[in-house]
């Protein structure tokens, strides 16, 4: 039986663990720590190993789900966990300085796992902050990766329907990168 | 108005005497360091180790420590070793507040040894940490 | 009924409907000049487009759209882009209502703005949260989303009758999301294993899809 793993990367502060929380079918396991830097992101805690889900498919199936910590400084665990996956979603939150920049960044920093499977952008507090717009990423993901087409929509990463949404989407989307001979045959 | 750990002169300065002393007094001690709950380094005894990397391990190593002493519902983690055949890396909270010791010992020491002068010392930090006003784990408000 | 014929258009014979908004609005988004454009149907309130702000004001939610609204009228009106506003903004996003006449035009026949012999790929994918689709939909879009197809090779790709592939050629095109070609080679399947139980797509949308 396969073993389907999917990560959830993206910024400090994009919804990463709240999106596990709103899909995951286990008590999600976590990881927060105290947060010794409410001046640049405002909350109280922050994922400092990962955070761990699950769906429970027919039988014994499961689809893995692993939260990175945000930060640069965890890299070591995206290390550890991206050899896990075979696909990302990738959350990044509309009401930050720079979330296209991000996106393209984590983009490059997860590229074997985009190579591999297959990514999902996950736009958050687009309520909050109408720009950049849907259009805006899809022009700048053209102008990084011509010829490849990342689903971006936007979310709410407390919603489980959006989260449903993303995550069938990008099974989907795996799939068929695959029938195309796009990725590396590693079967999901 | 409350600063973060490890921009804390004060705490910087009261971390960085516990660690010295704690070098003192046990010479099997290779490396050591004081760090937040979520991976910043407040002090650090010198050597070829890149501190903040270190920090942010062994933050990793502490909460997943918890997470699995919660799964198994045990209470929290007391301490983690991690025993490797040059050394023992022995790691505990500093109790009261979000920072944890996180020490290196060569095989001179005993495992046994090597906990008692790390709870000696995150106790000493812990009373410290107590008497400064300035640091709570719950600060929210920004330095600048 | 008695019809109305816009100002400038022959008299049509049957009334119109969301194909002939379809093609309004094809039109001016091929021609990318500010534009007003107000819809005037039956049983409900006027809905305007400000193609500015690509937005829309109607008073008729998305959630209760009327597939088989017969189109009285329709005025277009070429507008400054500093001019006033039609009515306050965000207004509600363009792409949900083109996402909606798209499939919902042309009665699964292929729009009057595109050719036969074209193969498709998508150059964005549709915000999926936002628009009411089925997952067989968003299966087709995938397959969109990799690979120039035409609308009978992603009908047969997807297990779909021809016409259910056309509605969503038709609302992708409109979103102006599709990119066409006449010289593409069909697209090339690599191997697959042997037979392979249903796939994990399949599976996850039995638990969590509808």
């Amino acid at each position: 039986m396969a073993e389907h793993v999917i990560l959830f990367t993206g910024p400090m502060g994009a919804g990463k663990t709240t999106a596990i929380q709103a899909v995951s079918e286990i008590a999600v396991v976590s990881t927060e720590a105290n947060n010794s830097e409410r001046h640049l992101v405002d909350k109280p805690t922050t994922t400092v190993a990962l955070d761990y889900g699950e769906i429970l498919l027919d039988g014994e199936e499961k689809i893995r789900l692993y939260g990175i910590p945000g930060q640069r400084r965890f890299d070591f665990m995206w290390a550890i966990l991206k050899k896990r996956a075979q696909g990302m979603v990738l959350l990044v939150n509309n009401d930050a300085p720079d979330p296209i920049g991000e996106m393209l960044t984590y983009l490059d920093d997860f590229r074997e796992l985009y190579d591999r499977g297959g990514v999902v952008v996950g736009v958050s507090r687009s309520d909050v902050s109408s720009e950049p717009s849907l259009a805006a990423y899809g022009d700048a993901l053209a102008v990084a990766h011509p010829g490849k087409v990342v689903p971006v929509f936007t979310v709410d990463p407390r919603n489980n329907d959006h989260m449903r949404m993303v995550l069938l989407a990008l099974v989907a989307n795996i799939e068929m990168r695959a029938l195309f001979g796009l990725t590396e045959s590693r079967s999901i | 108005m409350t600063t973060a750990a490890h921009a804390d002169p004060a705490v910087i300065a009261a971390a960085s005497s516990v660690l010295e002393e704690m070098k003192s007094v046990a010479s099997s001690l290779d490396y050591a360091a004081l760090l937040t709950d979520d991976g910043f380094d407040v002090a650090r005894l010198p050597g070829e180790i890149d501190g903040a990397r270190f920090a942010s391990m062994a933050s990793s190593m502490q909460a997943l420590g918890d997470a699995v002493t919660h799964e198994l519902r045990i209470g929290d983690s007391e301490y983690i070793i991690i025993a490797s055949p040059r050394g023992y890396v022995v790691q505990l909270r500093v109790p009261g507040h979000a920072m944890v010791l996180s020490a290196l010992f060569d095989n001179d020491a005993t495992i046994g040894s090597a906990l008692s002068v790390a709870r000696t010392f995150v106790t000493k930090m812990a009373a410290l940490l107590s008497e400064a006003p300035a640091h709570r784990p719950e600060s929210a408000v920004a330095s600048s | 009924m008695d019809e109305e014929p816009t100002p400038g258009t022959t008299p049509r014979p049957t009334p119109m409907g969301w194909a002939q908004a379809a093609i309004a609005v094809n039109s001016v988004l091929q021609l990318s000049i500010p534009m007003l454009l107000k819809l005037e149907l039956n049983d409900h309130e006027p809905l305007y487009i400000d193609f500015r702000h690509h937005a829309f004001a109607w008073s008729t939610p998305l959630t209760s759209f009327p597939a088989d609204a017969v189109l009285l009228g329709l005025q277009t009106q070429p507008i400054e882009l500093d001019a006033p506003l039609l009515f306050d903004l965000p207004g509600q996003d363009l792409d949900g209502l083109l996402w909606l006449i798209g499939t919902n035009s042309f009665s699964g026949a292929r729009a009057s703005w595109l050719a036969s012999d074209d193969r498709y790929k998508l150059t964005r994918w549709p915000n999926l949260t936002q628009h009411i689709h089925s997952m067989r939909q968003m299966h087709m879009i995938a397959m969109l989303g990799n690979a120039y197809l035409s609308s009978s090779e992603l009908a047969a790709m997807a297990g779909v009758e021809e016409p259910d592939a056309q509605r969503l050629i038709n609302a992708l095109s409109l979103m102006r999301i599709l990119a066409q070609s006449t010289e593409v080679p069909a697209a090339v399947v690599a191997e697959q294993p042997v037979a392979k139980r249903e796939s994990l797509f399949a599976r996850l949308r039995a638990k969590l899809g509808r």
